[in-house]
């Protein structure tokens, strides 16, 4: 394990595999190939977090942890986007979410990109075995806070199903902290599970490297090189160099690509490295109540509905720091302060929308930077589950009590005092830009598909112009999971790793 | 041909203002003595004094923001030294309704700052919608971060117990040696005892309001 103060010199390693980024997706791979005796390099650009490094500050904690600052965002349709830059990746400031798709997302990926072993019966011993390792369980009612139970509370009286969901925390104390860090250790980040894990099987974790560059000769990889970034501020210093007999990139969906383009443009025979970029769009709307929900008490997010899925959207309760949520209130002046004030009697519930049809690239952009240029754009019949979600979303709220509801619309009151008021939201037509949506759910950008002509991974991640190079993240993916990605995408890994004994 | 001079001067030092930075003011780090009178005016306009919680200038927004702007990248502090810019000195294209409202934002009396700025907010045009949405959120940001704020709408974290873990072992903070790793042996962790909603809050949002 090296940090950044210990690099004094250029560093040269030589490995079996080495591991690019150490996320959900390579931290799985990391681990399974070091447990299996495999000599693994794990490398990741961002430093480790410690508690004393957790900032409570929700926009200062996102520039600290964040790529670009937390502030980026695609073009064509703006919509703020995120990568984390740190040990343990996303899952460091995720809300933990461990939900397994459907079959039918499952069937989808099958029979329209010729796919032969990717059922969710595929899949299912690679899903348990990452719930297993994690401790998977559903949210424990007594710290699930009135914020997620008044979501139950409206689901049941409109007979709509609801469930707590399942998260990688071991004694979670309800603290709603999981995007700024988790201070009760009770998140199983990456960096707290899978990558111990990995160092204690014999892997050697460099963090403060930034990859630049993958060599290749023929149809093998021969290695990653790249510079040793100094924490926060980027600067870069010692040269790294680390030979392997295979590489694994775990960058992420929006790095993964850009690397393989700055190779010269690697792994890219079909044309599809960095397009078929897909998000999750998530929308939400804000309920007060007529008395107290001390909304800050509760897990993060722990209650969801999956009814809707095949309409479109997944249904989810929401927390984060109050800076962030207070961005939800509309309006200014006096009337803004009153809505702040009505906080404590708020709870927010989001919706993310299953956009398959909504397509973007990622580019490189010129010079040395690895931030990518996005672009994106919003189908309009995608944009249609914009109104849909938020009107369910506005029912459930009045059914649980809402005395209104803040839907954060363009062109619509800043409030909705009733159940026949928030039909409006169904009934209206809608542009995308009515609404400010973000994402953090990224995927396709490095697609898996059975024909090479039209995917750069097989089903396994195995590039199909390599013999050793794989792909890692929810980039292979080939297409949205129309739930939380996460544990698709450690389970994934965890299959690649297992084709890669 | 004078005009032509005087007119490229005006734009190299408008240039120059946004992209190469000026020196800040007093107590700042990053923020020049124009854009914190900006800032001061924008937030109060959007937070203005009155009953309850604190405005825009008592919550410290533009001593907030100057900390922001100084860790994130430099190309996004670029861009939001721009944006402040942009709306201090778009009254020029949408001038605020009375009387010299062409007057830079800062320069406005209160009713007219408001104005101005529900100007951005309800345009029909998008981008205009966008400026204001992205400097609302500045603002807000640095105005709930405030502990005073954040008191008064009774938001602030809770104090907890962190315990100390297998990686707490491995991990130093960030920029220090291993050495500088405190934990020798790991406690036992969070039992998931839930937290007491009445229990003591941070010690650091504890104490005198902005």
């Amino acid at each position: 394990m090296r940090v950044f103060a210990q690099y004094d010199r250029d560093v040269r390693e030589e490995a079996d595999v080495v591991v690019i980024g150490s996320g959900p997706c390579g931290a799985v791979v990391a681990k399974e190939l070091a447990c299996a005796g495999r000599r693994v390099v794990l490398l990741e650009e961002g430093p480790p977090f410690t508690p004393d490094d957790f900032v409570l500050d929700g926009a200062r904690s996102m520039a600290r942890t964040m790529r670009e600052g937390g502030l980026r965002a695609t073009r064509g349709y703006v919509m703020p986007t995120l990568q984390a830059i740190c040990l343990g990746g996303g899952s460091l400031v995720n809300s933990a979410i461990c939900v397994r798709p459907p079959d039918f997302v499952f069937d989808a990926w099958c029979g329209e990109f010729e796919l032969e072993r990717t059922t969710g019966k595929d899949l299912a011993p690679h899903f348990d075995a990452v719930e297993a390792f994690l401790g998977v369980a559903r949210t424990p009612e007594d710290v699930q806070g009135r914020r997620n139970l008044l979501f139950r509370a409206g689901c049941d009286v409109l007979g709509i199903p609801s469930e707590p969901i399942a998260r990688n925390v071991k004694g979670c104390r309800g603290s709603g902290e999981c995007f700024t860090g988790c201070r009760s250790r009770a998140k199983q980040s990456m960096d707290l599970s899978y990558v111990p894990a990995a160092i204690r099987a014999g892997a050697r974790v460099l963090t403060s490297v930034q990859v630049q560059q993958l060599h290749a000769e023929g149809s093998r990889v021969r290695g990653v090189s790249g510079q040793v970034v100094e924490p926060f501020t980027g600067r870069r210093s010692h040269r790294v160099r680390v030979d392997a007999k295979a590489v694994v990139l775990s960058a992420g969906c929006m790095a993964t690509p850009v690397l393989l383009q700055k190779s010269g443009d690697l792994a890219n025979r079909s044309g599809q490295v960095g397009r078929n970029l897909q998000f999750h769009p998530g929308v939400m709307v804000t309920g007060v109540f007529p008395d107290a929900v001390q909304p800050e008490f509760g897990a993060t997010q722990s209650y969801q509905s999956l009814h809707f899925l095949r309409e479109g959207f997944k249904l989810e309760t929401f927390w984060a720091p109050p800076t962030a949520l207070a961005l939800r209130m509309p309006g200014m002046g006096a009337a803004l302060k009153q809505r702040l004030a009505e906080l404590p009697r708020s709870a927010t519930w989001d919706a993310i929308l299953s956009c398959h049809r909504s397509l973007g690239t990622v580019r490189a952009r010129r010079g040395a930077s690895l931030d990518p240029l996005l672009t994106w754009h919003f189908h309009p019949e995608d944009v249609k589950l914009i109104g849909r979600a938020m009107g369910v979303l506005a029912e459930i709220f009045f059914a649980a009590g809402a005395e209104k509801v803040i839907p954060g619309v363009h062109g619509l009151p800043d409030e909705l005092h009733s159940r026949e008021a928030a039909r409006v939201l169904e009934t209206r037509p809608w542009k995308g830009t009515d609404v400010t949506s973000g994402s953090t759910h990224v995927f396709c950008t490095t697609r898996m598909h059975g024909d090479p002509r039209q995917g750069v991974v097989d089903e396994l991640g195995r590039c199909h112009d390599f013999d050793n190079l794989y792909v890692a993240d929810t980039g292979v993916f080939p297409r949205c999971t129309s739930v939380n990605p996460m544990l698709t995408g450690m389970a994934l890994a965890h299959r690649t790793a297992q084709s890669m004994l | 041909m004078l005009l032509w001079i005087v007119l490229g001067a005006l734009l190299g030092y408008a240039g120059a203002r946004v992209f190469l930075g000026h020196p800040p003011a007093q107590g700042f780090r990053v923020l020049a003595r124009r854009e914190v009178a900006f800032l001061n005016a924008a937030a109060d306009a959007i937070y203005p004094p009155g009953a309850g919680l604190p405005s825009g200038s008592e919550a410290r927004v533009s001593e907030s923001l100057d900390a922001y702007l100084e860790i994130v990248p430099p190309q996004m502090r670029r861009l939001m030294r721009l944006l402040f810019f942009l709306v201090e000195h778009a009254t020029a294209l949408f001038p605020a309704p009375g009387p010299r409202g062409f007057r830079r934002f800062s320069s406005l009396g209160a009713a007219q700052r408001e104005a101005a700025l529900d100007g951005w907010r309800t345009s029909r045009l998008f981008p205009r919608r966008l400026v204001f949405a992205s400097l609302r959120a500045l603002l807000t940001n640095a105005y709930v971060a405030d502990s005073g704020v954040l008191r008064g709408l009774g938001l602030t974290p809770w104090a907890i117990d962190t315990p100390v873990c297998e990686a707490d072992l491995l991990y130093p903070p960030i920029g220090k040696p291993p050495a500088a790793i405190r934990h020798v042996a790991t406690t036992p962790p969070s039992d998931g005892t839930p937290l007491d909603p009445n229990a003591p809050r941070h010690p650091a949002y504890v104490g005198v309001s902005a």
